[in-house]
C-alpha cells in the first residue's frame, strides 16, 4: 500500500504538471538548438526565435517553482514522517526506501543547476542579439533528463512507502556505530571536524580575495561538504543540546524553531553563487564580482549561524558537549 | 538611415486563410527623407511601419535602422528601440481616453531614468509648440478631434525621436486640421526628422517638400 496524504498528492500533481510541460520544453528546446542560427532572417529563424521566448518563460517558471518546491518538499516528509512507524522525523522517510537518499542527492544537484540555468536565462536576456539563447537551451536538454529523474524517484519513493512497515529512525541512521558513510565522520574527533570545516572556510576568504573563479568554485564544493558533515558530526548536538543527536533533519522541526531552513538556506545559497560564478563566467564571460560578494556573504551567515549554536551553549553552561 | 531587405510579413502562415500583407518588400530611406507610402486600404503600408517601428517581427527578411538589426532585437529591446528612436502617429491617436492631455503626452517618458522635473519641461516644451498648453489638465476624451491630434503628437515627439512614422495621419480630420499638420509635417523636415507617412489621402501626393513618393499595393511597392 502506498502512502497518499494530501501534501504527498499535491506534489504528485505538481509532478504530472511539470511533466507536461518539460517535455515540451525538451522537444522544442532540441529544435531551438538543432536550426539555431542567428545570423538568419528566414522565416524558420523568426519563427524559433518567437519559440525560444515562450520555451524560455515556461522553463522559468518551471524551475520558479522547482526551487521553493525543495523545501516544501521537505517539510512535507517531515509531517509524512508522523505516520510512517518509527520515523521520527524526514530522515526516517528518506531511509524508508532505497529512492530516497537517491532522490535526495538529485533534488540537491538539481537546485544547482536550475539556478544556474536561471542565471544564463538572466544574463540572455539583458542583451539584444539573444548572446546565450543556443547555450541555455542545450544546458535544458541536459538537466531535462536529471529533472526527469527527479520527478521518477519522487513517484517512485512515495509510491513505495508502506505505512504498515517500520522503518529506522534518526538516532539509528545517525550515530556512529552505523555503517553508513555519514556514520564514519561520527567517530572523528572534534578538533578535526572543525579544523577541516574552518579550514574550508579560510580558504574560501583567501580565494575570495585572490579572485580565482575556479579555485573559489573548488573551495565552495570543499566547503559544503565539511559544512554538512560538521553540522551533522558536531554543530546539530548544539542545536539539540543533545551529544548523542546527529540528525540533519530534526533541524528542520518547529521543536528547533526550523532553524534547520535558515542553515541550509544560507549554505545553498552561499556555495550556489560560489560554484555559479565559476560556471556562468566560463560559459558567458559575464562579471561575476556580485556573485562572489554573496557567495561570501551567505557563507559567512551560515558559519556565524552554526557557531553561535555552541559558542552560546558554552556561555550558558560552561562546558562543551 | 532605414534598410529594409527582402522584408515578407505573412498572417496565418501556411494555413489556409493566410494572408501575405507585404511580399519580399526592398527599401532604403536616408536620414531626413520625407516619404510618402501610397496605397489603397489592405496594400501593406500599416504592416510596412509597423516593421520599421519594430511593433511586429517579418516573417522573413531584415530591418535595420541606423545599422541595427531591429527585426532581430528580442521583445524588450524592441520596445526600447521604440522609446529611443521612434515617434508614432496612429490614425485613431490611441490617446488613453482617462487621461488628461499631460498625462498623455508624458507617458512614454515615464519608463526613462528622467526626473520629474525633466519630464515636465520637456512636456511644457512640446505642449507650448503645438498650441495645447492651456488643455493641460483636460481629459483627452473631451477634446475635439485636432486637439487630440496635437496631443498625439506631442507623444510622438516627447521623446525626441529621429524617425517620425504617422499612419493615416488625416483620416479624422478636416481641411484645416489637415493643413496644419502638412505644416508640423514641414517643420519636423526642417528639424532633419525622417518621416514617413502612410496614407491615401491625395493631399500628401506631389508635396513639394516631400523627398519620395512611394506606391503600393497587395504588399508589394510597384
Amino acid at each position: 500500500m502506498s502512502l497518499t496524504t494530501p501534501d504527498v498528492i499535491a506534489l504528485l500533481i505538481l509532478d504530472v504538471l511539470f511533466v507536461f510541460f518539460a517535455i515540451i520544453s525538451f522537444f522544442l528546446s532540441i529544435r531551438i538548438v538543432k536550426n539555431w542560427d542567428l545570423s538568419s532572417t528566414s522565416s524558420l529563424q523568426y519563427s524559433l526565435e518567437k519559440q525560444s521566448y515562450l520555451v524560455a518563460t515556461v522553463i522559468k517558471y518551471l524551475f520558479f517553482l522547482k526551487l521553493p518546491l525543495f523545501i516544501y518538499f521537505v517539510f512535507t516528509l517531515d509531517l509524512v514522517a508522523n505516520v510512517i512507524p518509527g520515523a521520527m522525523c524526514a530522515a526516517g522517510v528518506v531511509n524508508a526506501t532505497p529512492y530516497g537518499f537517491y532522490l535526495f542527492i538529485i533534488k540537491i544537484i538539481n537546485l544547482y543547476l536550475f539556478g544556474i540555468w536561471l542565471a544564463l536565462h538572466h544574463y540572455d536576456i539583458q542583451h539584444p542579439g539573444y548572446p546565450y539563447s543556443k547555450l541555455k537551451f542545450a544546458f535544458f536538454i541536459v538537466i531535462f533528463f536529471l529533472f526527469m529523474a527527479e520527478i521518477i524517484l519522487e513517484v517512485m519513493m512515495f509510491f513505495a512507502i508502506d505505512p504498515h512497515v517500520i522503518v529506522s529512525c534518526c538516532g539509528t541512521l545517525f550515530c556512529a556505530i552505523e555503517t553508513s558513510h555519514v556514520s564514519s565522520f561520527l567517530v572523528l574527533p572534534d578538533w578535526v571536524i572543525l579544523s577541516i570545516f574552518y579550514g574550508s572556510f579560510i580558504l574560501l576568504l583567501i580565494f575570495y580575495y585572490l579572485k580565482n573563479i575556479f579555485i573559489f568554485a573548488l573551495a565552495n564544493i570543499l566547503y559544503l561538504a565539511t559544512a554538512l558533515i560538521s553540522l551533522i558530526a558536531f554543530f546539530s548536538t548544539y542545536v539539540y543540546e543533545l551529544p548523542t543527536h546527529n540528525c540533519p533533519f530534526c533541524l528542520l522541526q518547529s521543536d528547533y524553531y526550523y532553524i534547520g531552513y535558515l542553515f541550509y538556506s544560507s549554505l545553498f545559497i552561499g556555495t550556489f553563487f560560489g560554484i555559479g560564478s565559476f560556471v556562468i563566467n566560463t560559459a558567458t564571460r559575464e562579471k561575476v564580482d556580485f556573485w562572489f560578494k554573496l557567495s561570501m556573504l551567505f557563507n559567512s551567515c551560515y558559519l556565524i549561524l552554526v557557531s553561535s549554536y555552541p559558542v552560546i551553549f558554552y556561555l550558558k553552561n560552561g562546558v562543551w558537549l | 538611415m532605414i534598410e529594409i531587405k527582402n522584408i515578407a510579413k505573412k498572417f496565418n502562415e501556411a494555413q489556409a486563410n493566410e494572408v501575405i500583407a507585404l511580399n519580399e518588400i526592398n527599401l532604403s530611406i536616408q536620414q531626413g527623407e520625407l516619404t510618402i507610402l501610397k496605397g489603397a486600404s489592405g496594400s501593406g503600408k500599416s504592416t510596412l511601419l509597423s516593421l520599421i517601428a519594430a511593433l511586429s517581427k517579418p516573417t522573413f527578411g531584415e530591418v535595420i535602422v541606423d545599422g541595427q538589426r531591429i527585426s532581430k532585437l528580442p521583445d524588450n529591446f524592441s520596445a526600447l528601440f521604440r522609446r529611443e528612436h521612434i515617434g508614432f502617429i496612429f490614425q485613431k491617436f490611441n490617446l488613453i481616453p482617462t487621461l488628461d492631455v499631460y498625462e498623455n503626452i508624458i507617458t512614454p517618458l515615464l519608463p526613462s531614468e528622467l526626473n520629474r522635473e525633466e519630464i515636465d519641461q520637456r512636456a511644457c516644451e512640446v505642449m507650448e509648440k503645438f498650441s495645447i498648453s492651456h488643455k493641460k489638465k483636460i481629459k483627452v476624451l473631451n477634446l475635439s478631434g485636432g486637439e487630440q491630434q496635437r496631443v498625439a503628437i506631442c507623444r510622438a515627439l516627447i521623446n525626441s525621436p529621429k524617425i517620425i512614422l504617422a499612419d493615416e495621419p488625416t483620416a479624422n480630420l478636416d481641411a484645416f486640421l489637415t493643413e496644419s499638420f502638412l505644416d508640423f509635417i514641414q517643420q519636423m523636415k526642417d528639424e532633419n526628422k525622417t518621416i514617413i507617412v502612410a496614407t491615401h489621402d491625395p493631399v500628401f501626393f506631389n508635396l513639394d517638400f516631400s523627398d519620395r513618393e512611394i506606391n503600393m499595393k497587395n504588399g508589394q511597392i510597384i
